[in-house]
């Protein structure tokens, strides 16, 4: 059907162009393919529409569908299924739709369906769907683990996938993927099977061939479609991909899709693929650099960045509202003390933002971030996301972004208001941070970006998976293996594995039979179920993929809460002292069930925090970037070539030092410096490619050294290099280095250098909380469940010791692989070395880009304090 | 409190290869002591005496006024007088315990304590065992009825538990299979035993468990260790815990404390 002609696109246009609306090419595209049946993408940024792209397509539908009563037409069950990654953003895009429904006087009804919603609320939505469900990946998992969940889909129309590029990259992901399979495969059976079927009464009745052929044509009528929408990322035609895997399953006999207005017959492979629609909007953006005075005394390690506040507050001055992202949660708390003391005329207007500040107060600083009451606000990554603040004009970056695709995102949170520009200042935290600033700007000039690769294989959450299915209508294997390994994540899974997890959660792995009452899934005549209610609801608590650190509330001893803090640090701390969180000094008083009671304190000391999130790695594109930049810069020292970039300008006093004490390597050379202090002998190597690849490096190039000759070392990295450090000489010449660098036997070596079990043990928390090896207790049940309670590095060794090849142990060790290795990348690497020129150098004294990993190796001794002077000595001497 | 559930810091990890021999060592207890002991505490070199073979490592002379007692890494006391084997949170039935619960926890731990603590009563021959607490985890299941067929074999041995806050089983079933339950403190030749320290008798030396007492273990490069440990104070000693799916506590001794730490089955003296 042509889009223009049809009855919902006259409806919808008219209501728009009364509006004075005109609706963007791409948001056409994506409603003709919508009427087509065709499923796909939305590539698209925020804050242009792309709601719209797929939420009006879906009520075109609709209109098209019922062209004479879809005004009066109601209890049309659930049409559309819109996943979203974020809680906060479920409001505001319901009550986006609630008004569009309303003005277009539909009889249709908008649910939300997280966390927060309320029972009753639950049960309204049991009785009689509403017709649009925003919901989370969790609560999409909760749903499937309702009785009767396939009646609630059985009207489904349009799953539509939210903010996909944030979701494909972790187990979230996978999720999404697993719950779509199912929904597939349920929409499948409604098609073959007349177990299920899709009449409106509901009612169920044996069919003869020709009622059944009847219905299937009816059948195929009804456009199912899966759309992603998603911002820009470097794979994004994967991403489609992934999210469509099982819809375009080929090998099944019943495709779902319909083509072109086309007979069967037509239907080529090119039409059945999945469709990207761009947006191709270009919204300007504006990079600057924050620029220290004096590059020579601008510290050159560092993470902070406290010295250029100063220059900040001009910039506040100008703009309505700044959002200034930090890295850290403990940084942020330290600028917002620090912003408070150089302009205590800010007070009042500039307010702190992270994900461990209690819910209401985040709430309220978004509120008042909306009415742009907020001259600034300090944040780290839990504003990344969401909806847009309109007054925000200007966004500043401290410290790396470890990404182009996480710096395009937030300086994207700024101008929003149409023909806006998007504005964002980078402030580095140390001198050589600098060259990422012209980094960032060249990626964006070129369209660089970032991909995120899908997770394969997650034994926990099919685990998860699993139950939930076992806990609402039960699940026969077969069927379920061949949706679950429809999807992309699982397209590999073996029938061995499939049979472990399944053993997994019937029998519990071994036992001693005749004195084992091991019970979570039962078997009961082929069909696979958790009968047990307590189980199940302790399955239903447990759904979900995200594991935070075990938190501890903080609340004033007068009542009061203010937020949450990990348990390992608080453990730390004695009664007395005093620590920061959301911008308060805090006493600890007591720790008591689980909550750490307050009171205001006055101390000028205190302590911050350390949440010990992950710390980012550098992204591959921004290190290859990187290596470019010092191309540039070595020209600008060597030949004289000025660099457009004014960061790259403004460094030039550090690179001719580095050039004269050592060299500055080129796109296609390594280089390895040699040099002999009073604390030993360093080697230090700069490949650019992030901590983690680094930190496996150095133990797998220790390893490698210590083969031929005995010798100790001690390992710092950063994201830039890594240093080696031994009391002894370390024999690395142009003799044996490209050997030291090999990546012959490269897996061997690693598991010989690298302590993996620690690193599994670290990883196997996670994985036991989503595969239900842990019980964290039901809300204000704490103690009643202490018998269950074991720890995940208990767990651990009990595993590693008698059940050694159970899959979730085995999961654990292939993530530390994958993801604190990231083997693949280490691989690249090496391989790019062995292409390019190793350039050996024996400079006299530390040089500029060897400071900071030094710096790095003495933090951990030393307080902050003196580590600041420390530093500013050591700076000095180097400039002599 | 609640078993403290920690991620270790991520930070500039140190790594060790002074004896790269190791790597080629070919038992596998040995790869298993080379990749969690060595890394730690080589360079202070006592434990390569070990490293023939560790389980044979005799038991560990220990006097206490005295006495003579005996500390084993398998985490037991023998004391010589009374020929009395001293244990402490066993934690018997525990597997079972998660089992029930759907936690598929391998059941493998419970039959390797038992076989462990029949291994001990070879190798001590003891008249008596003094349980100084927890000797079950919770209510009874499956599991117990495996105890019963173990005690059924060691009829002769006299089995004294002094209760725990984890032994809440009924009163015949200790009577049943011939345990003696004392409540309270037991008091042997000047020597109390008791299963938790706050409340024991300050006045004489005393045994206890229940906190399953932990030592971090701090090697070069910034690493650290845990592993269960016996610790002697001038008036008490707090047992590891015996079964081996506990958790630990860490304790922090004072300088005139004598800790024992059990790494892979061996003891050292810290």
């Amino acid at each position: 059907m042509l889009l223009s002609s049809s009855k919902g696109y006259k409806v919808i246009n008219n209501w728009l162009r009364k509006k004075g609306y005109k609706p963007f090419l791409f948001q056409q595209q994506t409603w003709q393919h919508i009427i087509d049946g065709r499923s796909g993408l939305v590539n698209a940024p925020t804050g242009t529409g792309k709601t719209f792209s797929v939420f009006l397509g879906a009520l075109i539908q609709f209109i098209n569908a019922h062209p004479d009563n879809y005004l009066s037409k109601q209890k049309n069950g659930l049409q559309l299924l819109w996943i979203t990654p974020l809680r906060a953003l479920a409001k505001d895009i319901g009550r986006a739709m609630e008004e569009v429904i309303g003005e277009l006087e539909l009889q249709w009804k908008v649910g939300i369906r997280n966390g927060d919603t309320s029972i009753s609320d639950r049960q309204k939505q049991k009785r009689q769907m509403p017709e649009v469900l925003i919901i989370t990946p969790e609560s999409l998992h909760l749903l499937l683990a309702q009785k009767g969940y396939p009646d609630v889909v059985k009207d489904l129309k349009i799953i539509a996938v939210d903010e996909w590029h944030e979701l494909i990259g972790g187990k979230r992901g996978v999720q999404v993927e697993l719950a779509i399979c199912r929904i597939v495969g349920l929409k499948r059976a409604g098609l073959t099977d007349d177990s299920w079927q899709m009449t409106d009464d509901g009612v169920k009745e044996s069919k003869t061939v020709k009622e059944k052929t009847a219905a299937n044509s009816q059948l195929s009528a009804i456009n199912f479609c899966i759309w992603g929408i998603s911002a820009t990322i470097g794979n994004l035609s994967q991403a489609a991909e992934v999210l469509l895997a099982s819809l375009f399953q080929l090998s099944d006999s019943t495709p779902l899709f319909k083509t072109n207005k086309g007979t069967e017959e037509q239907k080529s492979l090119k039409e059945i693929s999945p469709v990207i629609v761009r947006a191709n909007l270009h919204k300007r953006l504006i990079i600057d650099s924050i620029l220290p005075d004096e590059i020579e005394k601008y510290p050159w390690a560092g993470h902070l960045g406290i010295k250029l506040a100063q220059k900040i507050l001009p910039i506040l001055e100008k703009s309505k509202t700044t959002l200034i992202f930090i890295n850290t949660r403990g940084m942020s708390e330290q600028w917002y003390q620090t912003l408070l003391n150089i302009a205590p005329e800010l007070s009042g207007v500039i307010a702190l933002h992270h994900g461990s500040i209690e819910n209401e107060l985040r709430g309220w600083v978004e509120d008042a971030l909306h009415e742009g009451k907020l001259k600034a606000v300090v944040c780290t990554a839990s504003l990344d996301l969401g909806v847009d603040f309109r007054p925000v004009e200007t966004v500043i970056q401290v410290g790396s972004p470890k990404g182009v695709a996480r710096f395009l995102q937030r300086a994207g949170r700024s101008g929003h208001s149409p023909d806006a520009v998007s504005k964002i200042y980078f402030l580095p935290t140390h001198s050589l941070e600098l060259i990422e600033a012209a980094a960032l700007k060249s990626a964006v000039e070129k369209t660089i970006i970032e991909s995120r690769e899908p997770l394969a294989l997650c034994y926990d959450v099919l685990t998860q998976y699993l139950c939930t299915l076992a806990v609402s209508e039960g699940f026969t294997p077969a069927k379920i293996f061949k949706e679950v390994t429809s999807t992309f994540c699982f397209q590999h899974l073996t029938d061995k594995d499939w049979n472990e997890i399944l053993r997994f959660i019937t029998v519990g792995g071994t036992a001693l039979q005749q004195y084992d009452e091991y019970k979570k899934v039962e078997v009961e005549d082929g069909v696979y179920k958790i009968k047990s209610r307590r189980v199940a609801m302790r399955h239903r608590m447990h759904i979900g993929t995200i594991v935070s650190d075990a938190m501890i509330k903080v609340k004033f001893m007068t009542g009061g809460y203010i937020g949450v803090i990990e348990e390992y640090f608080i453990s730390r701390l004695e009664p007395g002292d005093t620590f920061t969180l959301a911008g308060r000094q805090l006493e600890l008083i007591i720790i008591k069930d689980m909550t750490v009671l307050v009171k205001k304190s006055s101390a000028k000391k205190s302590i911050v925090p350390s949440w010990l999130g992950g710390r980012l790695p550098l992204s591959q594109s921004l290190g290859k970037l990187l290596r470019e930049k010092l191309n540039e810069a070595g020209d600008q020292v060597i030949n004289g070539v000025v660099s457009n970039d004014i960061e790259l300008e403004v460094l030039h006093p550090l690179f001719a030092l580095q050039q004269n004490l050592s060299h500055i390597p080129n796109a296609n050379e390594l280089l390895i410096e040699q040099i002999e202090t009073s604390d030993g002998f360093h080697l230090f190597v700069y490949p650019f490619e992030g901590r983690l690849v680094h930190e496996a490096m150095a133990a797998l190039l220790a390893y490698r050294i210590s083969k031929t000759t005995p010798i100790t070392f001690s390992i710092a990295m950063n994201d830039y290099g890594f240093e080696l450090l031994s009391d002894q000489p370390i024999p690395v010449d142009d003799t044996n280095v490209y050997k030291l660098f090999s990546p012959d036997d490269l897996l061997l070596d690693i598991q010989r250098s690298v302590n993996a079990t620690e690193m599994a043990k670290r990883k196997f928390r996670d994985i036991a909380v989503i595969g239900g090896l842990i019980f964290q207790g039901f809300p204000g049940e704490y103690k009643k469940q202490r018998h269950l309670q074991a720890s995940a590095g208990l767990l651990f060794n009990v595993f590693n010791e008698y059940e050694p090849n159970n899959v979730l142990l085995r999961q654990a060790y292939q993530e530390v692989f994958d993801q604190q290795m990231e083997e693949v990348r280490l691989r690249d690497m090496l391989n790019r070395i062995q292409a390019s020129k190793i350039i050996l150098t024996y400079p006299q004294r530390l040089t500029p880009f060897c400071f900071p990993i030094k710096v790095d190796s003495m933090r951990e001794n030393l307080t902050s304090e003196k580590l600041a002077d420390r530093v500013k000595r050591m700076q000095q001497s180097l400039y002599k | 409190m609640m078993l403290l559930l920690r991620r270790t810091l991520q930070r500039p990890v140190t790594l060790l290869y002074k004896q790269q021999s190791f790597f080629s060592l070919k038992s596998p207890f040995k790869k298993k002591i080379v990749t969690s002991i060595t890394t730690f505490l080589l360079p202070k070199g006592p434990l390569l005496t070990y490293l023939c073979d560790p389980f044979m490592q005799a038991p560990v002379q220990h006097k206490i006024l005295g006495q003579t007692f005996w500390l084993s890494a398998q985490r037991c006391v023998f004391w010589e007088k009374q020929k009395a084997l001293i244990l402490s949170d066993l934690h018997l039935g525990k597997t079972g315990h998660f089992r029930k619960a759907g936690i598929a926890v391998p059941q493998a731990v419970y039959k390797e304590d038992l076989q462990r603590l029949l291994d001990l009563l070879h190798y001590f021959k003891p008249e008596q065992l003094i349980v100084v607490g927890d000797l079950f985890h919770s209510k009874a299941n499956k599991e117990l009825q495996l105890f019963e067929r173990w005690r059924s074999d060691f009829e002769q041995l006299k089995i004294k538990l002094v209760r725990g806050n984890h032994d809440i089983l009924k009163k015949d079933w200790y009577a049943a299979i011939n345990i003696e339950v004392i409540e309270g403190t037991l008091t042997i030749e000047g020597f109390s035993f008791t299963h938790d320290q706050c409340d024991a008798d300050a006045t004489t030396y005393s045994f206890c468990g229940h906190i399953h007492p932990g030592i971090v273990l701090n090697g070069l490069g910034k690493q650290t260790l845990r592993a269960p440990c016996f610790y002697f104070s001038p008036n008490h000693c707090i047992l590891p815990a015996f079964g081996k799916f506990t958790g630990l506590a860490n304790i922090h001794p004072a300088k005139k404390d004598v800790v024992f730490a059990i790494a892979d089955d061996v003891l050292i003296k810290l």
